[in-house]
């Protein structure tokens, strides 16, 4: 009695499997679609254009750049070390510049002093030629004699007035790296070593796949080398995260994925103790197909972060086949169509429900999580098609004759309850778990951070701790934006800050900062310079006295008169200007715009303090502001779960009524309360992605309530059914808990408890009137 | 997972703590010339006088062992010197004069008297500079610093400070040889062409040519090994 429904529907689903996979063949065609930017997941705090371009300025060397201390006793060795490793790197194609010493251009250096005499001497050195025109000449004439300090790469004749020398030495210097002359090696000297400053710049950068496990794999061998030669290296990059990140996701693929597959079909293979029903599976790899596929077509590429998460699919997608599967037990003789039929509306339901609850995911402003929702969906999708259409023609004939002892571990749990519910009526009980709930809620913290999205070795930190140390660069993520509508105006703005920075400097709670102000001063203010200067003749007498000829001195006077106002892009264009290049904006659209960076901060704080009332300057401070953002989704995620239950009520009254909806609801919302209350009780932080974990629950667990009250086949096979779903997913998600990266192990271990509770809490679920099964009704 | 935040793990665990992702962020990199600029500038001139003062060990070669043996022998050296600077454009020379102090378990005094007075001070810690106040160490010239590094080298005659930044040529005999020391490094050859000593028991002059054409010559007179150190110059070194 084959229906032809039971021959079109798996044809029609193999064209459009065919389908998908071509589909997913183009899409591989240039190999994995795979992306590992951290930043492509946290929330966009919707920064404007000029913004982002600022923190895409920002964050780029990090991406790219390898910074390596190379240390020994010995000085010497060090550096031979370095060279060596330099040579090495370079020879092995990764890198695109690979630098350990330093290769000062001298003649452009002197040009561009020269150049800039006006427009690059400091706020001090400016204030004591306009104010104290004589003590700048009696320094002048000391400096000139001065065997110590009168070295100038500028030489004194071009420069009678020593403008040159006072730029030089008024130029912002941080950190303890000093020049070895001889070898031209920039070294810091820490703990009996010294340190060898190495610095490469790779071809691509950290969000190539491959890329940052070649870097980590190379400066693993260079370590070793190193080693042998007893020298350390310690090395710190944004690419080496990315490599240890990529290792980790691959590892806790390997165990989630592979975990819940080998439990998954053991808990099959004992219940049911027929190979065939691996074919069960099916519907997952099916799953895992439409979901990759959605997600590329979607996005473009998918995030490894949406793979780990989305290996714990495995366990959900099994759950559409378990659904008849289960029903073996009672029906005998067991067959796939007439199964299916009998459970395709509680199926049906299961998986709009279950979309409703991934769908409430997608509208959190994560688009981690929004990829995770398109992930799951249309991967649920593809299992409940492939479990509705194909597996039944697939398991056509299977004879499933399943082991008693589920049946047994459930009649026997229902029994328990039954006496439980002797000692105290479940209004008792309620009253008991709402207490536990209170206790729990009482204890529970909120910890919201985006350093949980990081599961960075501890290793990498430590290093990259001891290079800050050792050298003194203490970088900061936050940084000014300074916006104005010309340069001159900028240049205001900037210098109003760095008046405010200069006193956090001075309180110590500032290493430094960089502003283009200190590289060029205002046009107004080279004005000036330029009027003191016109007054110098009568102040130079000293200079005359030692020797220097008037005519030069004349001839000096009308070359730095003929010097034209330098404006900050031709200030850039010199050696000097290295550092600032990077916090120019240049134009926007509506003026110029141009960063303030900020060294070894005590108390970000205070950093907001000081952008108050500067019109144009804004402090721009994502992690801060992500971690505001974090704190702000908890609500409103809270507000989606109870939209996606209103949603899932409305969905259930047609099957149900209300009364009944609003119980098989109320199941997994009180499941997800009691999980929270473990959380407290626990003493584990609610994050971010507890909550976020919990709102999954929901949409999961509403399934095992409609198992329970639907009864196909009784109360024990239907808890059965609802054992091994619960199983099933439990061992794909509570794996999840293993995680190093707190976010996801968050994750995990909330999905873990609420599935627990929810298993729990679904006999309550009641029993729909057309039943007519032995089961006890709720009270 | 892959996390490569713009945050510093440099910073991490630091004053800001941040996302354990910001490495090099990278003001390493600005080190490039300007950093080392004004080290390079205003440190070596002096490194290299000291160094020269009293010429290090140089070990490997049996007249330089000599020299070195010969230059070491005396605990404190009392002098006078004349600084001549030459520049292109002048006619006449910049000249300097006044005493210097060289003790071998201290460091130098450097008197500077015409045409100004300016007392200067080189020891493990640094060059310090006399005010009204007493000795000020100049900033940016703290202990570890590269003339540091030089110059003890030079002071406990380690040979290897000297050697390895500049080629060595010795002529002459021991009471009338001359040094000539040419840098090796690309950095200080865009500096110096050449550095010339002589001297016979005690140095007699440097002479120093830079690549723009410029060129300073020191020169010691009446230098005595004989004098200790007096109490003032004790007071000096120790302050």
């Amino acid at each position: 009695m084959t229906l032809p429904s039971e021959r079109t529907l798996p044809r029609l689903f193999l064209i459009l499997l065919l389908a998908v996979l071509a589909l997913a063949g183009w899409q591989w065609r240039d190999g994995a679609p795979l992306s590992a930017n951290l930043m492509e997941l946290v929330p966009g705090t919707a920064p404007d254009a000029l913004e982002l371009r600022a923190e895409q300025r920002m964050q780029e060397p990090l991406n790219r750049e390898m910074l390596v201390l190379v240390g020994h006793k010995d000085r010497q060795q060090a550096v031979a070390m370095a060279q060596k490793l330099g040579e090495q790197w370079q020879a092995s194609g990764l890198f695109e510049k690979v630098q350990w010493t330093l290769q000062a251009d001298l003649p452009a250096l002197r040009t561009q002093l020269l150049q800039g005499r006006l427009a690059m001497l400091s706020a001090t050195d400016r204030q004591q030629l306009i104010e104290h025109p004589d003590a700048f000449i009696q320094q002048r004439v000391q400096a000139l004699f001065d065997p110590f300090t009168g070295f100038s790469l500028v030489p004194s004749q071009d420069d009678w007035l020593g403008l040159t020398g006072r730029i030089q030495n008024s130029q912002p210097q941080h950190g303890s790296v000093q020049l070895d002359i001889g070898s031209g090696a920039l070294v810091a000297d820490a703990d009996g070593k010294s340190w060898v400053l190495l610095r490469a710049r790779t071809t691509g950068n950290a969000f190539d796949m491959n890329l940052p496990l070649q870097v980590a794999d190379l400066l693993k061998h260079s370590r070793e080398e190193a080693a042998q030669s007893d020298v350390q290296l310690l090395a710190a990059s944004g690419l080496l995260y990315a490599a240890a990140g990529q290792q980790q996701a691959t590892r806790e693929m390997t165990w989630v994925g592979g975990g819940a597959t080998v439990g998954i079909l053991l808990l099959l293979l004992l219940a049911f103790r027929r190979w065939r029903v691996l074919l069960a599976f099916v519907p997952v790899l099916v799953g895992m197909l439409f979901g990759a596929v959605a997600c590329v077509a979607l996005f473009g590429h998918m995030h490894v972060m949406t793979l780990v998460l989305g290996s714990s699919l495995i366990g959900v997608a099994v759950d559409y086949p378990l659904h008849y599967l289960s029903k073996s037990w009672s029906l005998k003789p067991w067959h796939s169509w007439p199964a299916l039929r009998l459970t395709l509306p509680g199926l049906t339901l299961s998986l709009i429900t279950s979309c409703i609850g991934y769908l409430a995911l997608a509208w959190t402003p994560f688009p981690a999580l929004t990829q995770i929702a398109v992930f799951s969906t249309a991967g649920l999708l593809g299992a409940y098609l492939s479990a509705v259409c194909l597996l039944p023609a697939l398991l056509k004939g299977a004879d499933l004759r399943p082991a008693q002892w589920p049946l047994r571990v459930s009649e026997y749990l229902l029994d328990r309850r039954e006496a439980l519910l002797r000692i105290a009526r479940t209004p008792v009980l309620l009253a008991l778990l709402i207490a536990f709930c209170v206790g729990g809620l009482l204890q529970l913290d909120s910890k919201n951070d985006i350093r949980q999205w990081v599961g960075a070795p501890q290793q990498l930190t430590d290093e990259a701790q001891t290079i800050a140390r050792i050298t003194g660069y203490q970088p900061t993520s936050q940084f000014f934006l300074v916006r104005a509508a010309n340069q001159q105006a900028l240049l205001e703005r900037q210098t109003a800050l760095s008046e405010r920075l200069d006193q956090l400097v001075n309180l110590d709670k500032l290493q430094g900062y960089l502003s283009l102000n200190q590289l060029v001063s205002q046009p107004h203010e080279q004005h000036k310079v330029r009027e003191a200067l016109n007054k110098l003749p009568q102040f130079w007498q000293p200079l005359l006295d030692v020797g220097v000829p008037l005519e030069a001195l004349k001839t000096e006077l009308a070359t730095l008169q003929a010097l034209p106002v330098e404006d900050i892009d031709s200030a850039l264009a010199g050696p000097l200007a290295e550092p600032w290049r990077t916090l120019w904006l240049g134009p926007t659209e509506d003026g110029v715009a141009a960063m303030v960076s900020l060294q070894g901060l005590n108390n970000p704080a205070l950093l907001r303090v000081q952008a108050r009332d500067l019109p144009g300057v804004e402090l721009v401070d994502r992690l801060g502001e992500l971690n505001n953002v974090f704190a702000q989704t908890q609500i409103s995620a809270a507000e989606l779960k109870l939209a996606s239950c209103v949603l899932i009520v409305l969905v259930l009254i047609l099957p149900f009524g209300l009364g009944g909806a609003l119980r098989i609801v109320s199941l997994p919302l009180l499941a997800a309360l009691c999980s929270l209350a473990s959380l407290g009780w626990l003493g584990h932080p609610l994050t971010l992605f507890s909550l976020f974990g919990l709102l999954l629950v929901t949409a999961i667990s509403v399934d095992y309530a409609i198992l329970m009250r639907e009864q196909v086949g009784g109360a024990s096979v239907s808890l059965l059914g609802t054992l091994l779903a619960a199983l099933t997913t439990w061992l794909s998600f509570g794996l999840l808990a293993v995680s190093s990266t707190p976010a996801v192990s968050n994750f995990g271990l909330s999905v873990s408890l609420g599935l627990a509770f929810s298993f729990l809490l679904a006999p309550w679920a009641g029993r729909q009137v057309h039943a007519t099964s032995v089961a006890e009704s709720a009270a | 997972m892959i996390f490569c935040l713009r945050r510093s793990p440099v910073g991490a665990g630091l004053s800001d703590r941040r996302t354990a992702a910001m490495v090099v962020n990278d003001n390493a990199g600005h080190l490039t010339p300007r950093g080392a600029l004004r080290l390079f500038a205003s440190k070596l001139a002096p490194a290299v006088l000291c160094v020269l003062l009293s010429i290090p060990g140089l070990a490997n070669a049996f007249d330089l062992q000599q020299l070195s043996d010969q230059l070491a022998k005396p605990d404190v050296i009392h002098g006078n010197f004349i600084q001549e600077k030459h520049l292109r454009a002048l006619p006449q020379p910049l000249t300097s004069k006044g005493a210097f102090v060289l003790a071998k378990n201290h460091g130098l005094l450097w008197l500077l008297k015409t045409p100004l007075q300016q007392d200067y001070r080189i020891t493990a810690k640094g060059i310090a500079r006399r005010d009204a106040n007493g000795w000020q160490t100049l900033p940016g010239k703290s202990a570890g610093a590269e003339q540091n590094r030089l110059f003890l080298a030079v002071l406990q005659g380690d040979s290897s400070g000297l050697q390895r930044d500049f080629e060595l040529s010795l002529s002459g005999e021991a009471q009338n040889w001359k040094l000539t020391l040419t840098p090796r490094s690309l950095l200080l050859k865009q500096v110096f062409n050449q550095i010339n000593i002589t001297g016979g028991e005690l140095v007699h002059s440097i002479e120093l040519l830079e690549t723009q054409g410029d060129s300073t010559l020191l020169r010691m007179q009446d230098s005595t090994s004989g004098q200790p150190l007096s109490d003032a110059e004790q007071h000096d070194f120790a302050e």
